[in-house]
């Protein structure tokens, strides 16, 4: 067998199969996905539960990108919100700054919509969709080149260690926030402003930046989540993903066989900061007032609880818990909207239990799953259901312990499964063919009684060129020996 | 440059005051089998862990193929091709059996993050020449049909294969093998020797050798070099080793006692 090196030439792909299935492909799947979103699931859902979706959207987006740190490379990192706020405030400050100077007032919108959709907070496709698009770009970027500072630490760092320095850079972001100068109004005094007054940013302070455009619809975020996704995908079926992977089974061995480890550590934490950057630029559009506990340990634990929860490394795991955990800080935060929306709940439930019923008489894979993924509608109406009632009975809001419930939550999915609802695995793995048979496809005995080690063959032959004998060495039997 | 295709030349080191390894000097030539032995706690492992970089020497130096490796980290010292195993199995566990050497190819690729997040002509050329290499190599090893397994799953003789099988996927020029009859039994230890010969015949290597079990080592070897307490003790042929006094001390505790 040849090098690896002098391999790869004869199998490149034609230039165009490789711009097809590289990028136009997932572009295409991405538009498809977010016109679903935001044409057919939004005006379904109604307007208070398109809302939620764009938060869900975002959720996932921090849960996949954090995944590839905590996940692939089994780094604990704590302060992932941290990324999330620069990216957030680096997007917020774009838009509303350029919406004031252009249009003089960020609070008129749409801003040159050219496609409206009733019920949508904005247009789509008007000019201030794409300075928030230009926005979340450079805000990842910016949110990656903090995460190469924070990952370069990591590289003697591990564990615990590792942890405190990215729960310190969260704190860092959060009072450096705090320090920012109040947020500026009027355009013409954003034009008095002298370069070095701009040194510190008008981002707000500690009273947050609010009057923020509504430009992230469901299309945008969920366009943006596609990405996100197939990028945490494509870093895991790669040989970046196996190095990340090593690093996280044994570093020794991951170095021994050549990996640098401090290089994909660092790797990891870039890619990680970007998407969660991009994640935050868009939370910024969404409606929300921008607030320095933004970068706070809160929500970065709510990241790592979606991870762990979901399954360190499997991205779809990560991603169900995000949307899952999603829905039920909201179920616990006002039962109403779950409890008025039962039958949409019970009937995804039936539709999950007889399609798991016809998985397990055709096939016999996969329907514990879908049984799984079925009741968990049940069990958002459940907790909605109590959530309800304990208000009713006792008068108290189950919204502010939801903490509480997260934390029960991960005990219990600790002791049961440490690696997460779903460990390594995707969710679709579940479905797929039944691994393959047992080393030496059976029987190691009777296949090398067939074969008795050959003697070596002569060793004058070339070192450079390998010699191939005639048959592969037949190496550790089991006990076929003689 | 030295005929030899693995120059070590009294590499040392010491952990406060213990001198785990002292003036080791050991040559392996190209196709050579060397064969390292001494009681346990002898320093073995530790001087494989300063050929491999783990830590690094405080003396002396280590040259694969006229190249001084010895200031290098244990990654580089890998691309310049010298791969090993290890005494306690240090496979990725939950990784698959493929994805293993799928990993070990990796070090003779080159990877970007942009190759890799929009699937680049160059970047797709490069996984499947891995996976065809990968699979290759498991072929050889007999571990093909396991090739979806976790590698945790597998039983542990073919744990012990397969980390030999993720050794040689580095493309090495010389093998580290640190025990690899530990646990086996009689019958599989013969056929051990027979593969690392194969090995070495096979992929023109040189290999280093840790063994406890004398036998295999006498019979395989070329070249026996024996530490004692940190320091070489011996060197020479299986048999010159056999009758040195020194060795037979430290491994019986009384001269004149017969091996």
């Amino acid at each position: 067998m040849s090098a690896l090196t002098d391999l790869i030439p004869a199998r490149r792909p034609p230039l165009l199969t490789s711009l097809t299935h590289g990028v136009a492909l997932p572009v295409v799947y991405a538009i498809a996905i977010a016109t679903l979103a935001q044409f057919a699931i939004g005006p379904a859902l109604g307007e208070y539960w398109a809302s939620v979706g764009v938060q869900v959207g975002i959720a996932v987006m921090l849960a996949v990108s954090l995944n590839i740190v905590n996940g692939f490379t089994g780094q604990f990192s704590i302060g992932h919100a941290g990324f999330f706020a620069i990216g957030a405030y680096v997007g917020a400050g774009i838009s509303y700054y350029s919406a004031l100077l252009i249009w003089g007032d960020p609070a008129t919108l749409p801003h040159g919509a050219p496609l409206m959709w009733e019920g949508s907070p904005s247009g789509l496709f008007g000019a201030g969709d794409w300075i928030m698009v230009a926005g979340a770009l450079l805000g990842g970027c910016v949110s990656a080149v903090f995460g190469y500072i924070v990952g370069l630490p990591s590289l003697r760092l591990r564990g615990d260690y590792l942890a405190i320095v990215t729960l310190g850079f969260g704190e860092i972001v959060r009072v450096l926030l705090q320090q920012t100068r109040p947020q500026v109004f009027e355009a013409q005094e954003l034009r008095e402003l002298a370069g070095a007054d701009l040194f510190i940013p008008p981002l707000g302070g500690a009273t947050g930046f609010s009057g923020i455009p509504k430009y992230a619809t469901l299309w945008w975020v969920w366009f943006f989540v596609f990405f996100v996704v197939l990028f945490a995908y494509r870093v895991k079926l790669s040989s970046t993903g196996r190095a990340l992977l090593s690093i996280r089974e044994d570093e020794i061995a991951s170095r021994a066989m050549g990996v640098n480890i401090t290089k994909y550590k660092v790797r990891a934490f870039v890619l990680a900061a970007g998407l969660a950057g991009i994640a935050g630029a868009l939370y910024a559009h969404s409606g929300n007032v921008l607030q320095p506990r933004d970068a706070g340990f809160q929500r970065s634990f709510e990241c790592i609880i979606y991870v762990v929860l979901g399954g360190l490394g499997s991205i779809s795991g990560a991603a169900l818990a995000a949307v899952a955990l999603s829905i039920m800080t909201e179920a616990l935060r006002g039962p109403e909207p779950i409890l008025e929306n039962w039958p949409i709940l019970v009937g995804l439930a039936i539709a999950g239990t007889i399609a798991a019923g016809v998985l397990r008489a055709i096939k016999n894979r996969g329907w514990r799953i879908t049984f799984v993924l079925a009741m968990t509608p049940l069990s958002f109406l459940a907790l909605g259901l109590a959530s309800k009632l304990f208000n009713e009975v006792t008068g108290v809001n189950l919204a502010a312990y939801r903490m509480v419930v997260y934390a029960l939550l991960l005990i219990v999915v600790m002791l049961a499964r440490p690696n997460g609802l779903f460990g390594l695995t995707e969710i679709w793995e579940y479905f797929g063919p039944i691994r393959g048979p047992k080393p030496g496809s059976g029987n190691d005995d009777s296949r090398l009684a067939a074969e008795p080690p050959a003697p070596a063959p002569p060793a004058e032959t070339q070192p450079s060129t390998p010699p191939t004998p005639p048959a592969p060495p037949t190496l550790p039997p089991g006990d076929a020996a003689p | 440059m030295s005929d030899y295709l693995l120059d070590v030349r009294d590499i040392g080191i010491s952990f406060g005051g213990l001198k785990a390894c002292q003036g080791l000097t050991l040559q392996v030539p190209a196709r050579g089998l060397h064969g390292l032995i001494g009681p346990n706690g002898a320093g073995k492992t530790t001087a494989f862990n300063l050929i491999t970089g783990v830590y690094q020497t405080q003396t002396g130096s280590v040259a694969l193929d006229g190249l001084p490796v010895h200031q290098l980290a244990p990654h580089q010292i890998a691309k310049a091709g010298l791969s090993r195993t290890f005494q306690n199995i240090r496979l990725f566990g939950d990784l698959s059996v493929l994805d293993n050497v799928r990993l070990a190819c990796h070090v003779r690729g080159s990877h970007t993050l942009i190759g890799t997040l929009f699937r680049t002509r160059s970047f797709v050329a490069q996984e499947r020449a891995i996976r065809e290499r990968a699979l290759h190599m498991l072929d050889v090893f007999d571990l093909a049909g396991a090739a979806d397994e976790q590698a945790r799953s597998l039983p542990y003789g073919h744990q012990r294969r397969l980390e030999i099988c993720r050794a040689l996927a580095t493309e090495p020029k010389a093998l580290l093998l640190d025990e690899p009859a530990a646990g086996m039994n009689p019958s599989e230890k013969v056929a051990l020797a027979s593969t690392i010969r194969q090995i070495r015949d096979r992929f023109g290597l040189a290999i280093l050798l840790i063994e406890h079990d004398m036998g295999l080592v006498m019979e395989i070897c070329e070249h026996i070099t024996v530490l004692d307490h940190g320091t070489p003790i011996a060197t020479g042929t299986p048999r010159d080793v056999q009758r040195n006094p020194k060795v037979q001390e430290a491994y019986l505790g009384e001269p004149g006692a017969v091996l």
